[in-house]
């Protein structure tokens, strides 16, 4: 059985771009998704910024009205149990295919199977649920299930794609498609498929990042350029982003059959609860460091062998402070000092799509040989002592990368990457 | 709650039928908006065949191959946009695109009478 997953295929509909190039090109200069953007007419919600994605009209609850910006053959009878950012997901996925030279019918045959995480669409949840209750739920949208509740990107994409493999969702917040990852490798190692199709999708609207309001989790700062700070003494909470992205991971022996081009190659992961809250990270970052040492160990790493770590610090006091000490507990207190950056300084925090969003990254940078940086990290929280956190990117590929996801209720996964050169 | 017409995306020529019926009760007008909807929830096989004319005698599910679910979307369409309920019974009395835009006349009430 083999121990790796070679990544080779990528797509990107995200606040960065919404293809590889482009998506490569910000992590290197820095550039940053984050706009001014306000998701409800309502000056008093202290929400100014986001990283919406660009070239989608996808804010009508009907279908019917939604515009994209390529000829992609999306048909209306895949539309109507699309949610909007299930549309964001099959333009990641059409492009993550073409990436890997591959076509649908290659994903037909049982050996594929496709592993998604979103929260569902809440717009569409509620929406659907007021014209059904304004009828006294005498009527309403047939598809309104599959399109709305979690699950609804796998429902979708397995039926139109034909996938005859492994399918199913996952949702832990923040750490879904991290997870989706970590068991895709699995679903790899045990030698169940030769394939899997990994998608992480969000929708960045009201009725998904407004309730993080009450929680005051969100960046109420209205600087784009600042607004998202992971690891800064000033940050303030997180900014949200939406989109999707896609990975297809291969089997060494069926990379190398197809002589596809390998980005990196995941070969290791771990996970670990904190215990402790439902919502905030346990205060010295227990789960997330003994997610990172299982990870090492199922990847036959020492800490010493890592050279970069992309965080996961969303900009948050809490979070970023416990990936701080779980980093150091892991890294300084051995003497080592991998270089660390986060890019939701650039992105935004994308919920359940940021795992894949973010190994993507990784993978990018594994593949042309760069490090992101952390462009908007001005004044370093002392807490952060002993770790290496530049600011700008840096032209060094990785050759081992460690990837950190967190989400409620404590959970916490990482991934380890090999760089395929 | 969002109040965008069901018809939003349609033809212009469509949307004007649509007015032309709640403006006048025209039930010519009427038939051209439930002929629309029938052809825009036309399977992609079957669509091709009837780029122009949709015979009024067409069987849904027969000759149209309309399954279920496709059936189910097109009396919501016709529910959103009417605001009417349809029941199972009414629906098993609907064979044809003739049955559905006389039942879907009955429904929403009586045409005004020619002068």
């Amino acid at each position: 059985m083999p121990r790796s997953a070679c990544i080779t295929g990528l797509g990107f509909i995200s606040c960065l771009g919404n293809d590889s190039a482009s998506v490569a090109d910000a992590l290197r200069t820095g550039r940053s998704g984050i706009v001014t953007h306000s998701l409800y007419d309502n000056p008093a919600i202290p929400l100014k910024v986001a990283a919406p994605v660009h070239g989608f009209a996808v804010d009508s609850p009907n279908y019917r009205d939604w515009t994209w910006p390529t000829a992609c053959n999306l048909p209306r009878e895949t539309l109507r149990g699309l949610a909007p950012h299930g549309v964001y997901a099959f333009h990641a996925l059409e492009q993550a295919l073409a990436d890997a030279g591959l076509t649908a019918t290659d994903l037909q045959d049982g050996t594929t199977g496709l592993f998604c995480a979103s929260a569902g669409s809440a717009f569409l949840s509620h929406h659907n649920l007021t014209q059904a209750r304004a009828s006294r739920f005498e009527r309403g949208n047939p598809f309104a299930v599959v399109s709305s509740i979690a699950g609804t990107l796998n429902f979708n994409l397995a039926a139109h794609y034909r996938i005859t493999g492994a399918v199913t969702g996952f949702v832990s917040a923040c750490t879904s498609s991290t997870h989706a990852l970590g068991y895709a490798l699995d679903e790899i190692r045990l030698g169940r498929q030769e394939r899997m199709i990994v998608v992480g999708a969000e929708e960045l609207n009201a009725d998904t990042i407004l309730p993080f309001v009450p929680m005051r989790a969100l960046s109420t700062s209205a600087d784009p350029a600042t607004a998202s700070r992971p690891f800064d003494t000033g940050r303030d909470g997180f900014v949200p982003t939406g989109g999707a992205a896609v990975l297809v991971l291969e089997s060494p022996a069926l990379a190398a059959r197809r002589s596809a081009r390998i980005y990196a190659e995941l070969i290791g992961w771990g996970q670990a609860a904190d215990g402790h809250s439902v919502a905030t990270s346990h205060p010295e970052g227990a789960g997330l460091r003994e997610a990172m040492r299982r990870a090492l160990r199922d990847a036959a790493l020492s800490p010493g062998e890592i050279d970069y770590v992309h965080a996961h610090a969303t900009s948050t006091p809490v979070g970023d402070r416990a990936e701080a000490l779980a980093l150091r507990a892991t890294f300084s207190a051995l003497g080592h000092r991998p270089v660390i950056s986060s890019t939701k300084g650039q992105t935004g925090h994308g919920l359940s799509l940021s795992g894949a969003l973010e190994t993507a990254f990784c993978a990018l940078s594994s593949h042309h040989g760069f490090t992101p940086g952390n462009p908007t990290l001005l004044n370093p929280d002392p807490i952060c002592e002993g770790l290496d956190l530049p600011r700008a990117s840096l032209s060094r590929r990785p050759r081992f990368t460690l990837k950190n996801s967190s989400g409620f209720g404590g959970a916490n996964v990482s991934l380890v990457l090999r760089a395929a050169v | 709650m969002c109040t965008v017409s069901p018809l939003n995306s349609f033809p212009s020529a469509i949307r004007e039928a649509h007015a032309r019926w709640l403006s006048d009760r025209d039930p010519h007008a009427l038939a051209t908006v439930v002929i629309a909807i029938v052809a825009f929830h036309l399977p992609p096989n079957i669509r091709a065949q009837y780029s122009e004319n949709l015979p009024e005698t067409s069987r849904l599910v027969e000759d149209l191959g309309f399954d279920s679910l496709v059936l189910a979307e097109i009396i919501f369409f016709i529910e959103d946009l009417y605001q009417v309920s349809i029941s199972n019974d009414d629906l098993r009395r609907i064979h044809t695109v003739a049955d559905l835009r006389a039942f879907v006349l009955s429904k929403i009430g009586p045409a005004r009478p020619s002068a």
